[in-house]
């Protein structure tokens, strides 16, 4: 498994997919829908797999003397490789803005969504969605990516309106804490956001072999 | 001996249909494989790669299926194909290094020899090599893991008639290491020059497969050079 993260790192990955893991930083953004940091992200990835494309990395890979659900392994650890390190990030800006940013009036008078536990959750949530609807969806062909990509941009331009809406919705108020308020609220939405990418993520990853299995390269 | 054998491979598509294609590839000789554009070649090398999965048939190597002992077997076959570039804008011994990694029988000795003997500079990208050259560097890649099979699509397409000799006298050598050679071409003097064996595919099925000897014996008329032969063939006109 080593060899084929070496291969994605290495020879698959477009650089951008690298440079735009500092788009985490955005958590710091106030006035900004901070969830866009994750879509970001993921722009980075989406390019990541045109570049692969163009070099015929999927063929390529289905010639090694690997099976080929190791392949689909490859592109999903690579690209919850990437989604991890961009999402550390994103956990050291909350935790700034948690702790020693907490009074900043640059954020207590922000009127879009609050970077804390439950942003983090959302981000999770933006990130599971582009790994079922853009990942399960390239996988249906290994070549096209337009489509899914759309898809991917629709819903979770969707969700990140959701999200920033909540707090605005009577009674979910806390969704919006500062600090450590609220943060039994806080901990159990980042846990269902966790849950919910490991959810789709899983399931998309079986699809994709599935899927790849069957597809005529 | 055969090392690979292609039994009654079937794919239809809508408009074109490998009927039972069946042919065996033996070790140390250089089968070509032989047909006009559309003939159904690439078809059958992606079925015998498993990069497409045909209707009906099998292919084995060294004896063993492809399905369920791949990994195993891909470890064996080189495959080349003068159409594709991989990772255009990555230097070859980046390419190379990664590639190492998934073999166990990769061996520098090998790779810095066949460096030298396709007098490829490792610096360079794919997309700053010739057609010809392209070639080589997939042959690099493959000869380097001790490829005991090569596979290669078309490797000759393309290229000018001084490379083409040049890749063809490579075959002869790789043939003298022992190594299977299998190429499709559409070019009738590549096989006339240097294939011990014949495999034509025609509209998707196979019109003979057996040594360029016997194929002459069994199918040209006397004087007649083999492109004459199959062209008269390809026409519809046999004359055993």
């Amino acid at each position: 498994m080593s060899n084929i993260m070496l291969k994605e790192l290495k020879l698959s990955a477009s650089p951008l997919a690298f440079i735009f893991i500092a788009f985490g930083l955005m958590f710091l953004l106030p006035g900004y829908p901070i969830l866009c940091s994750a879509f970001f992200v993921t722009l980075g990835l989406f390019q990541s797999f045109q570049t692969a494309r163009e070099a015929n990395d999927i063929v390529f890979s289905a010639l090694l003397p690997i099976a080929k659900k190791d392949v689909v392994k490859g592109k999903f650890i690579f690209v919850c490789f990437i989604e991890a390190c961009a999402f550390v990030l994103m956990v050291i800006c909350a935790i700034v803005r948690m702790t020693a940013l907490r009074e900043s009036p640059v954020y207590l008078q922000n009127a879009l969504m609050n970077a804390n536990l439950f942003a983090l959750g959302a981000a999770l949530v933006i990130y599971g969605l582009f790994n079922v609807i853009f990942l399960g969806g390239f996988f249906k062909t290994a070549y096209k990516l337009g489509k899914p990509f759309v898809t991917y941009i629709i819903v979770g331009f969707i969700m990140i309106g959701v999200f920033e809406a909540l707090h605005h919705i009577p009674g979910l108020g806390q969704l919006n804490a500062f600090g450590s308020d609220s943060l039994g609220l806080q901990v159990v939405t980042l846990i269902a956001g966790a849950l919910i990418f490991a959810v789709m993520t899983l399931i998309s990853y079986k699809a994709s072999c599935s899927n790849f299995e069957k597809i005529d390269l | 001996m055969s090392i690979v054998e292609v039994r009654n491979i079937v794919k239809k598509y809508p408009s074109f249909e490998l009927k039972n294609v069946s042919f065996n590839v033996s070790e140390g000789r250089i089968t070509g494989f032989i047909g006009r554009n559309g003939a159904g070649k690439t078809t059958t090398i992606k079925a015998m790669l498993n990069l497409i999965h045909p209707d009906g048939g099998e292919v084995d190597y060294f004896g063993k299926s492809l399905l369920g002992n791949e990994m195993d077997i891909k470890k064996h076959i080189g495959y080349s194909t003068g159409a594709v570039n991989w990772y255009p804008r990555k230097k070859i011994k980046d390419i190379a290094a990664i590639v190492s990694h998934f073999y166990d029988t990769w061996d520098v000795d090998a790779y810095n020899k066949y460096l030298r003997m396709f007098n490829l500079d490792e610096t360079k990208t794919p997309l700053e090599l010739s057609e010809g050259m392209k070639v080589k560097f997939n042959l690099l890649m493959a000869l380097s893991h001790k490829a005991e099979v090569l596979i290669l699509d078309e490797p000759t397409s393309g290229l000018d008639p001084f490379s083409r000799n040049e890749l063809l006298d490579v075959f002869e050598e790789l043939k003298r290491h022992g190594v299977a050679v299998f190429f499709s071409t559409h070019i009738i003097s590549d096989i006339e020059k240097c294939a011990d064996d014949i495999v034509y595919i025609s509209k998707g099925s196979i019109v003979a497969a057996m040594t360029k000897a016997d194929f002459t014996a069994k199918y040209s008329g006397e004087g007649e050079s083999l492109e004459d032969t199959m062209l008269r063939m390809e026409r519809g006109e046999f004359d055993e």
